[in-house]
């Protein structure tokens, strides 16, 4: 017989609604801790799972849009250009000397062992890192930005140590490129950020600007080419005025 | 998985190939809409283009952690938009049903594995498969189905785990390949 965990009769009853997405959010941390400790549930799952794992072939097959695809590719291959910038052991260890990333990268990726853990948090498709933000409870505020783009409805929520551009009802950049963030400060060019970024398909994204923006007198918008520009190539679509 | 990893775009993309179709019919049977059904593939995939160390090959194939993640993140979309009213995939004509041209070896077993599992679902008992749709595919806690179902929640959970290994036998215990 399978030995059992601690609070085994709590949680037995609990396997199949585990596998099929069903345990309601209070209960799923808990549930996920009496697995860790109880071998019975976790013989349960695994020959269980076969059922529940199953169940995604009894979908009638529907073809995804071309158009889907496209705006994968065109956010993943920009975060794969940053990662060759970064240099080519960007998701291992750092073992020698780190090399310094080229271009407008340089300062923002300080060393390639964090390259891919930057990507991942600073190229946002659709608000992955909007999220992290929102538990900020510093004090925040907003300011709502200009925008070129007809229709859409972009702020700027500024906290202390890192800001967020919300944007509703934007058009996707143009094929082929991704927006760019820029960080304008007075009497100077604007400065490139590496967060690149694309819509999700119903307009809105959540973007996250690193830093503090003490001292910046705009958080602005450009679309440019895979991979970013070192000095923007078009005029700002977005316009946050920061002071 | 290991190129994907590496931040490798053409492995990544065989990856989206091979598993897009079905991460797509798995999203657009939960959610009802083509949009949000883009919006999860797509949040999907980006998080697996992230987090490809997360894969454990001794866990399943890569389609199973695949559709495992377009699946929780198709539960997060329903939980958070309260898209329950739509249900049943119809603002869009049956013109979208995929009619697929090919009849590989390996569309031929995906027929064949898909009408096992349909069955396997079909000869439930009619709550044991309700639970089970409406949890898998409604994104549905057994907490609002006890509710909707006026159903103790301890039966609901029951009918859960009863409808699973009866599924399972059915399958003849993993025989079905999710590769």
């Amino acid at each position: 017989m399978t030995a059992t965990g601690p609070d085994h009769e709590r949680w037995a009853d609990a396997v199949g609604s585990y596998l099929l997405g069903a345990l309601p959010p209070e209960e799923r941390e808990g549930f996920a801790a009496h697995l860790d400790a109880c071998p019975a549930c976790r013989r349960d799952v695994e020959e269980l799972g076969i059922a529940a794992d199953a169940l995604p072939l009894s979908v009638p097959p529907v073809a995804p849009p071309a158009a889907l695809k496209d705006r994968i590719m065109t956010v993943v291959e920009s975060e794969a250009e940053l990662l060759a910038a970064a240099g080519r052991g960007a998701d291992e260890p750092a073992r020698a000397p780190a090399r310094r990333p080229r271009g407008f990268l340089a300062g923002w990726l300080p060393r390639p062992g964090v390259a891919l853990a930057c990507a991942a948090v600073l190229l946002v498709a659709g608000g992955v890192a909007g999220a992290l933000l929102a538990a900020a409870g510093d004090d925040a505020r907003t300011v709502v930005a200009d925008t070129r783009a007809p229709g859409a409805q972009v702020r700027l929520e500024i906290h202390d140590d890192a800001s967020t551009l919300v944007a509703r009802d934007m058009p996707a950049p143009p094929g082929g490129r991704i927006y760019q963030v820029w960080i304008k400060r007075p009497g100077r060019d604007p400065e490139p950020t590496s967060v690149l970024w694309s819509t999700r398909r119903d307009g809105s994204a959540e973007v996250a600007v690193p830093g503090s923006l003490d001292g910046v007198e705009a958080v602005l918008v450009t679309d440019e080419p895979q991979g970013g520009s070192d000095a923007p190539t078009t005029e700002p679509v977005i316009t946050a005025e920061t002071a | 998985m290991q190129l994907v990893r590496r931040g490798h775009a053409p492995a990544f993309e065989v990856i989206y190939e091979r598993h897009s179709q079905a991460a797509f019919s798995l999203a657009y049977r939960m959610a009802g809409t083509r949009g949000v059904a883009e919006d999860v593939v797509q949040d999907a995939f980006l998080n697996i283009w992230r987090s490809g160390a997360r894969y454990e090959r001794t866990r399943g194939s890569v389609r199973t952690w695949v559709l495992g993640i377009v699946h929780h993140r198709a539960i997060d979309a329903l939980r958070r938009s309260f898209v329950h009213e739509r249900r049943r995939a119809s603002d869009e004509g049956i013109e979208e049903r995929l009619e697929t041209g090919e009849r590989t070896d390996v569309e031929a077993a995906r027929r064949e594995e898909a009408g096992s599992v349909r069955a396997a679902l079909g000869h439930l008992p009619s709550e044991q498969s309700q639970v089970i749709e409406l949890a898998y595919f409604g994104g549905f806690t057994h907490t609002e189905i006890a509710a909707m179902l006026d159903t103790p929640v301890g039966t609901v959970k029951g009918r859960m785990r009863l409808g699973l290994e009866k599924m399972r036998h059915a399958l003849g215990g993993g025989q079905v390949s999710l590769g």
